[in-house]
């Protein structure tokens, strides 16, 4: 599986991306993007932006207030976005690109048929098929966006810091926290 | 993925090599600040802001910025404190959003909660907090010339970075002394230095709050 990780400011601007494959099952923790997916993969996660800004303020579990971690709430093609937003409304988005054999879909095949099967799949599910839904999928996610909040809040602790004016996270010791959390959950 | 070895990314480490990720975000959760380092200090900034404004307004104004970005960042920590992180939750709606700042952030910066809360009766998108005694003021004594002065401006901009942060985008929170007005009605003031935080949200956020009580949230 590869991930497209990014942080999103309150105004849309990306202060944060960060691409890894699963350590898994003998993942070797490297994302396995075609160019094209690549390229693709930001176009996908602005456009969740918008249906992000639906849910966000969506039914309360406890009254007037939501929760951070939105669960699974975007899926383009056969990609999966997940989200996580913090308290000053920062975004983080998680793309997620299952293998094509966890798909259904033979592989090497056109795009096009590729995301038809992988629709009807997600709908209809059944073993060994990804489900960004499975308690399992939601709860690694979560202790992963729950590590990066961490590192975030320290972050923006950081008085030069404003994630408002579109300060781009340089902190090669942050990316590094990003990757072990990666490494550690997903 | 890029270095985290020191050194290779010219990045500069501390000398314990401690750099703020590897710092507890619970360290300072029950330190205290000594009053007269905090007095000292935002005499300076009053000072400050009063280098370059032009009346009281645009003082009040220049305090009020001075505080919004510390609201901003008040409002991940304390939300990140308040409860247990893996259930971390945030205000979708003003009311628990107004109770966060009235008791969760009052008690993180002056230790007590606020003294009321209240709707404004003829201005539905106005709240007023109420500080009968604003510890920011303590030390402070105005000149005849600026009598309308309200340092709690500062605390105010506070209050508004916490209300713009979490999406409650408001026309502006100010402060103003309301002590001298009760003395007039009953002879003598019990709180003369009292102070109210008036919080004007946005009509777009009134109708956001009107359609999610609709929906039934």
């Amino acid at each position: 599986m590869s991930y497209y990780f990014t942080i999103f400011s309150p105004t849309d601007t990306p202060l944060f991306t960060h691409e890894f494959g699963t350590s898994r099952s003998s993942g070797d923790g490297i994302a396995h993007f075609s160019p094209a997916d690549r390229h693709l993969a930001p176009f996908i996660l602005h456009s969740a932006l918008d249906i992000l800004e639906e849910v966000q303020w969506g039914p309360s579990s406890t009254a007037g207030s939501a929760p951070m971690y939105l669960k699974h709430i975007d899926k383009y093609a056969n990609n999966y976005v997940s989200c996580w937003i913090t308290g000053a409304n920062v975004r983080f988005l998680l793309l997620t690109r299952p293998r094509d054999e966890v798909l259904g879909s033979g592989g090497g095949l056109g795009g096009q048929r590729g995301s038809l099967a992988g629709g009807r799949l997600g709908v209809g599910g059944g073993s060994g098929v990804y489900r960004p839904d499975a308690p399992a999928t939601e709860e690694a996610v979560k202790n992963f966006f729950v590590d990066v909040y961490e590192s975030w809040v320290k972050t923006v602790m950081n008085p030069f810091f404003h994630a408002g004016n579109g300060h781009v996270v340089k902190s090669p010791v942050f990316r590094a926290r990003v990757a072990a959390a990666a490494k550690k959950y997903l | 993925m890029s270095s985290s070895q020191p050194g290779g990314s010219g990045l500069r480490y501390p000398s314990n090599k401690k750099t703020i990720y590897d710092r507890n975000l619970n360290r300072s959760k029950n330190a205290e600040l000594s009053r007269a380092a905090f007095a000292y200090l935002f005499i300076e900034m009053i000072n400050l802001a009063q280098k370059n404004a032009k009346d009281v307004g645009d003082l009040e104004k220049r305090l009020n910025s001075q505080g919004y970005p510390i609201g901003v960042r008040l409002l991940d920590l304390l939300l990140t404190r308040s409860a247990n992180p893996l259930a971390s939750i945030r205000p979708t709606r003003i009311l628990p959003l107004l109770q966060f700042i009235a008791q969760t952030l009052y008690r993180h910066l002056f230790g007590r909660p606020a003294d009321a809360l209240e709707r404004s009766g003829d201005d539905p998108s106005q709240y007023m907090l109420f500080d009968n005694e604003p510890m920011v003021n303590t030390y402070i004594s105005l000149p005849r010339e600026m009598s309308n002065l309200n340092c709690a401006a500062f605390v105010a901009g506070i209050i508004e970075g916490v209300c713009d942060g979490a999406g409650f985008a408001t026309e502006g929170v100010t402060a103003h002394s309301v002590g001298v007005q009760e003395e007039g009605k009953e002879g003598k003031a019990m709180w003369p230095g009292k102070t109210v935080f008036l919080i004007k949200f946005k009509k777009e956020v009134l109708e956001r709050e009107e359609m999610l009580a609709r929906g039934g949230g």
